[in-house]
């Protein structure tokens, strides 16, 4: 599904903040990727959901090279990709309906359909009374959920989550991981971004660790996560 | 697959293009009175010019009234004979006094003031006279006969014409430019203003196309609601020149009629301008796009 085979990248004409990053998720797999502030783990995120191309290396998703895709190829590869940014990134001026419908909109879905499929899916993460409300109105745990809600509602092939349990409180904080491992088991590849030391002992996924822009070891997992039952 | 869907906010009341429809209707006021007034002209000219063609004017001046008018028989008698002559008539002093006094004033033109004698000539369409030799003919009767086909008149208000219908369309040209240069300032000002919308599009697999299409939809109809407005503006303006125009120049030019078809021609520019704002906003948008990844 991705593999990184000496990926290096930049910003502009600075130092780089990942160097020769190698590893490869097998399709259907769940990873955390762990690492201090300015590890680099937004900017490995950036690389996999194609918001930059790498300084050097080779990144493949789909079995292709995504750093030499062509830029009219790109689209077609993004719409296989959920996101989930640490800032949201929801649209101020869309109701939660309207920005959790946006990727079903963008892949050509029109009509009632995509509405109640929202609609369940929204009142999945408990924003049954927030439907209609724009993101200025929903306080910082709604916004998350509107975004993951986003992300997920195309079920895409991989899932890319930076922080995504980082405004919820615990309960939701479960409530949103047993959804990851629900998607996962639906055979979604799952990254997630995570400062949450005990989330990731208790989901049990291996991880990703990133300092200083490298990839130091990857660790297997202690316990089978498929195994997750969710929040008891 | 190519969708579209309006993703863009309202316009908000600080944002740049929300005064590109008062923009447009002012491009569209100017570039409709520039057209109007190079058809007026065109329309004017040829109203005048078909009514002059085929008509020759024969003046004879002197200062004996009884003389001239005698020598203006003679010469009536000799055009007659002219093949290619249609018809010759003496123009009556009292239609001649009517010409005059809204120049000179009723009352003003006195017995002893010095009028020609004016002879009106029709010719055979597709026929030519040499009129000089006709003139250097009827100068046998006197030296102070004239004749004028209107044909010099005629060709400096035909540069005249030509030189304001030029100028027009520069005009025309300048304008267009300076509202494609409007439209690009402010495309980039709106994708700048949206920016992190674009980008969620963007990484949410949205194409190009999808975005731009969003783009060219608002802008054209910035063009065709501004449009509107400028095309409405330039009808009530013209209206009001013409009417102005017709009260001052009564009884001393025979204005032209006013020319509603020719003008209906000027409906084409809220088109043109909508057009051009959806095709500059989209080359825009396309452009800006392809520099992002």
């Amino acid at each position: 599904m991705v593999e990184f085979r000496n990926v290096s990248m930049g910003y502009d004409k600075g130092h780089d903040v990942l160097s020769d990053i190698s590893f490869k998720l097998e399709t259907g797999t769940m990873h955390f990727l762990t690492g201090p502030s300015g590890a680099g783990k937004t900017s490995l995120l950036k690389l996999m959901y194609l918001a930059h191309r790498p300084n050097r290396g080779e990144i493949m998703m789909f079995g292709q090279d995504v750093a030499k895709a062509r830029r009219e190829d790109l689209p077609k590869l993004r719409r296989r990709i959920g996101i989930v940014f640490q800032d949201f990134r929801l649209l101020d001026h869309m109701s939660a309906v309207e920005n959790v419908a946006l990727p079903l909109r963008i892949a050509g879905g029109k009509g009632p359909q995509i509405n109640e499929h929202v609609e369940e899916l929204l009142s999945w993460v408990g924003l049954d009374e927030r439907m209609l409300a724009n993101p200025s109105a929903l306080s910082g745990g709604e916004k998350q959920r509107v975004a993951i809600a986003r992300a997920v509602i195309r079920r895409p092939d991989i899932l890319l989550a930076d922080e995504p349990t980082g405004n919820v409180d615990p309960e939701m904080s479960e409530r949103l991981m047993y959804l990851f491992v629900e998607l996962n088991k639906l055979g979604t590849t799952i990254v997630i971004a995570t400062h949450d030391n005990k989330l990731v002992e208790k989901i049990g996924a291996p991880r990703l660790h990133l300092e200083k822009g490298q990839l130091l070891h990857i660790q297997g997992s202690k316990k089978k996560f498929s195994d997750y039952e969710g929040p008891q | 697959m190519s969708t579209s869907f309006d993703f863009l906010p309202d316009v908000k009341f600080r944002e740049a293009t929300k005064l590109l429809p008062w923009v447009m209707a002012i491009m569209v006021y100017l570039s409709a009175l520039s057209a109007a007034g190079s058809l007026l002209l065109h329309s004017g000219f040829d109203d005048w010019a078909s009514s002059l063609q085929g008509k020759v004017t024969v003046q004879i001046t002197g200062e004996d009234s009884a003389v001239i008018k005698e020598q203006a028989n003679e010469i009536q008698q000799i055009l007659r004979k002219v093949p290619g002559i249609l018809s010759v008539r003496i123009i009556p002093d009292n239609e001649i006094t009517a010409l005059l006094e809204p120049w000179l004033g009723a009352g003003n033109i006195t017995d002893d003031l010095p009028i020609p004698v004016m002879i009106d000539l029709e010719t055979e369409p597709d026929v030519y006279i040499n009129l000089d030799a006709l003139e250097i003919k009827l100068k046998q009767i006197t030296d102070t006969v004239y004749l004028d086909d209107h044909a010099q008149w005629l060709v400096h208000f035909y540069n005249l014409t030509y030189t304001v219908e030029y100028t027009a369309l520069g005009i025309l040209v300048m304008i267009l430019l300076a509202s494609i240069s409007i439209v690009i300032f402010g495309t980039k000002s709106s994708m700048s203003e949206h920016k992190s919308t674009i980008e969620i599009m963007h990484l949410m697999g949205a194409q190009d196309q999808m975005i731009a299409h969003a783009y060219q939809r608002r802008f054209m109809n910035y063009g065709l609601r501004g449009g509107a407005y400028g095309l409405v503006l330039s009808f009530i303006t013209l209206f009001g020149l013409s009417k102005l125009v017709q009260n001052l120049a009564s009884g001393l030019v025979e204005m032209p009629t006013f020319p509603y078809l020719t003008i209906s021609l000027l409906f084409v520019f809220p088109i043109l301008f909508a057009v051009l704002s959806m095709l500059t906003a989209r080359i825009t948008v396309m452009r800006e796009l392809g520099r992002m990844l």
